[in-house]
């Protein structure tokens, strides 16, 4: 069974390299989003797995993000926040996030996702 | 008010003729009671009158109170020959007699200034002036002369109208000589106090000649005794005679108050003092603590206080009247003073001309203070404007040329992993590479531009305009540039400005074309950008253009917007340029 992801990236070129890579993978990427208020909506939409998170969004960051999803009723899926920032301008916010953890955009993997959510 | 020579003395003849006339007139009258009493009063108020009045003419000074005084002392005499026994004379004289008081009521309420100032004024003057002409003949035309007055010639018949009339009359004038006298207290009291002293006996002497008129108008409209009347005719024409002497003290003791206030002012600026001692002169001078000084600095096109900030001279505050004061015909500063001292316009005139000479060195000092306010002002805004950039920078990189290649990152490590197994798969991801590299490539590129243009360095000025141009969505016509070389800050700032007008006239002005002109000319370069658009912009709207001020204003130069609804824009710099 293919593990299931919502991919939230205000940037359309980066969603499509992420998309490729992830289902490239094995993953199954059941949706994109380009902001972060439609996020509580699409998860108890498409019930994902996994959300690969941008921090900077256009609207709310997502650690704001976070804390709705963990803060709904429901399954959370599991959050990986992701940013083209390095983990060390963020490593505070994303430790008292409550996401499963950080991946850098430049270094992102499937491998490296795996890691995390396991 | 000047007055030729000889219209002074052929006034001044005509009175002493009239004078004369009316002497001899009222010593004969048969229908006078008090021949003698009443001769040399009205001798003595006509005369007065025009001797004060000619004399204060002859000054040239309080407007129209000299023509005034003349007028009623004419009126006066005039009022005189209506006791003579010739039927003719009488009957001039008796449509006129009462004309004196309208004059009188003129007078009184245009004094000191000679202008009648507010709308409540002018009404009463007009009411004053139909009911002792336009009434007044209306009464005369139908009324049979008493018993003891000559014949009326004007007589068209009697009629009882003409009672009703008369009636009405005298109700008009006892209302209208209350609501004068009314006037005139409020005044003498909400003055100040050099203003209160020089009402005083023109508002003592005044008020008790209306007070008498109204007794007598009152007494004649209840039909009381002749020997009242008589009386009470007496003190009147007493009063009157003594009015003119009474504006006399008036006149001096404005004169004199102000030539106090003008000396005191003198001394205080002698001793000089520190900012502001010479508004606090000018308010002790002119008795108006909440006085205001704002002082013109041309450069804006500007009022500012003493510590440079912006003053509203033009209208002015509620409550309060602005009086320009200029020094050899250049515009210097206003005086913002209580709307209480409107009347005295021509003493803060004069306060202000003495005081013109401090006023101009102050007016350098505000210019100054101004100037290091608005160089503040415009320093902060560029720090301002840098830390803008900064973030706009950072925000560009980030969503921009940093996000491309954060996807061909991602892509070309699926390229390392695919090279082998699929090759084909490998170079559609590589054909995808190029593209995010290609984009980022341009934006990074926009985004230098936009920092300094590297043609601008390179290739000069008309380069990079010509590159500017062909990239506008709007056609551009490009008229000149100089052939020379410009200090490059010089080019910088013309290359932005033209940037700036372009990028505005593609968003706003929905113009057809955009004419791009630059010339050195005489150490300076201008430059204008004009297009054919709806016009309408707004130079405070917008960050845009007051970056572009700053960044000009930071050479030396000017920038101006000139945008009339539907007349297109027009933007102009002109940047010292040696």
């Amino acid at each position: 069974m293919r593990e299931t992801v919502l991919i939230v990236d205000d940037h359309p070129s980066f969603r499509a390299s992420a998309r490729r890579m992830l289902e490239a993978d094995g993953y199954d990427v059941v949706g994109e989003l380009d902001n972060g208020d439609g996020v509580v909506a699409a998860v108890e939409k498409l019930n994902p797995e996994i959300v690969l998170l941008d921090v900077h969004l256009p609207d709310i960051d997502g650690f704001e993000v976070t804390r709705r999803l963990l803060d709904a009723n429901g399954a959370t899926p599991q959050i990986v926040l992701i940013s083209s920032h390095d983990f060390t301008d963020l490593d505070e916010a994303v430790g008292a996030s409550g996401a499963r953890g950080f991946v850098a955009k430049s270094e992102l993997s499937a491998e490296a996702i795996s890691l995390l959510i396991r | 008010m000047t007055a030729p020579r000889r219209t002074l003395i052929g006034l001044a003849g005509l009175a002493f003729l009239m004078g004369i006339a009316a002497f001899v007139v009222m010593l004969n009258g048969e229908h006078n009671v008090h021949r003698g009493a009443f001769a040399g009063l009205f001798l003595a108020t006509g005369w007065g009158f025009v001797g004060v009045g000619l004399w204060v003419w002859k000054q040239r000074s309080a407007g129209n109170i000299g023509p005034l005084m003349v007028a009623v002392g004419l009126s006066g005499l005039l009022k005189g020959l209506a006791f003579s026994n010739d039927s003719v004379v009488f009957a001039i004289a008796s449509v006129g007699e009462v004309l004196i008081y309208a004059v009188l009521i003129q007078l009184l309420l245009s004094f000191p200034s000679g202008r009648l100032e507010t709308r409540l004024d002018r009404l009463l003057v007009t009411i004053a002036y139909v009911n002792t002409t336009v009434v007044q003949l209306g009464v005369f035309l139908f009324t049979a002369p008493a018993k003891a007055d000559p014949s009326n010639p004007l007589l068209i018949e009697n009629s009882e109208a003409a009672g009703v009339l008369s009636a009405a009359q005298l109700d008009i004038s006892i209302a209208l000589l209350g609501a004068v006298v009314a006037v005139l207290y409020r005044r003498w009291r909400s003055g100040t106090p050099g203003r209160a002293r020089v009402f005083a006996p023109i508002v003592a002497v005044g008020g008790l000649t209306f007070l008498l008129l109204m007794a007598a108008l009152v007494v004649e409209q209840a039909g009381l005794s002749s020997d009242i009347s008589d009386a009470q005719t007496l003190a009147l024409f007493t009063s009157i005679a003594c009015l003119p002497f009474a504006f006399l003290v008036g006149l001096l003791r404005s004169r004199f108050s102000e030539a106090d206030a003008i000396s005191e002012l003198l001394a205080q600026l002698g001793e000089g003092g520190g900012r502001g001692a010479l508004r606090d002169a000018l308010a002790d001078a002119l008795g108006d603590p909440t006085l205001e000084l704002a002082y013109w600095v041309p450069d804006q096109d500007a009022y500012v206080d003493a510590a440079g900030q912006p003053v509203r001279v033009d209208p002015a505050p509620a409550g309060k009247v602005s009086t320009i004061i200029e020094h050899e015909g250049e515009r210097i500063a206003a005086i913002v003073h209580s709307s209480g001292l409107a009347e005295e316009r021509e003493l803060v005139q004069t306060a202000g001309a003495a005081a013109a000479l401090t006023l101009r060195n102050e007016r350098l000092d505000a210019e100054l203070r101004a100037k290091v306010a608005e160089l503040r002002a415009s320093r902060s805004r560029i720090v301002q404007a840098g830390y803008e950039q900064r973030r706009r920078l950072e925000r560009d990189l980030h969503d921009g040329a940093q996000q491309r290649l954060m996807a061909l990152g991602i892509d070309l490590r699926m390229v390392k992993e695919r090279i082998e197994h699929d090759p084909q798969g490998a170079a559609e991801l590589l054909d995808e590479s190029l593209h995010e590299l290609n984009e980022a490539t341009a934006e990074l590129r926009e985004l230098a531009r936009g920092i300094h243009p590297a043609v601008l360095t390179n290739r000069g000025l008309h380069a990079a305009l010509k590159g500017l141009a062909s990239r506008s969505p709007v056609p551009v016509e490009l008229l000149q540039t100089p052939a020379d070389r410009l200090p490059p800050s010089v080019e910088s700032a013309v290359y932005f400005v033209v940037a700036e007008a372009l990028t505005n006239a593609a968003r706003y002005s929905r113009a057809h074309t955009v004419t791009v002109g630059v010339v050195r000319d005489n150490g300076h370069v201008d430059v204008e950008v004009s297009d054919d658009g709806v016009g309408g912009a707004d130079a405070d709207q917008g960050s845009g253009l007051r970056g572009l001020q700053d960044r000009v204003a930071a050479l030396d130069g000017r920038l101006e917007l000139t945008s009339p609804q539907g007349l297109g824009t027009i933007l102009r710099a002109t940047i010292p340029c040696a």
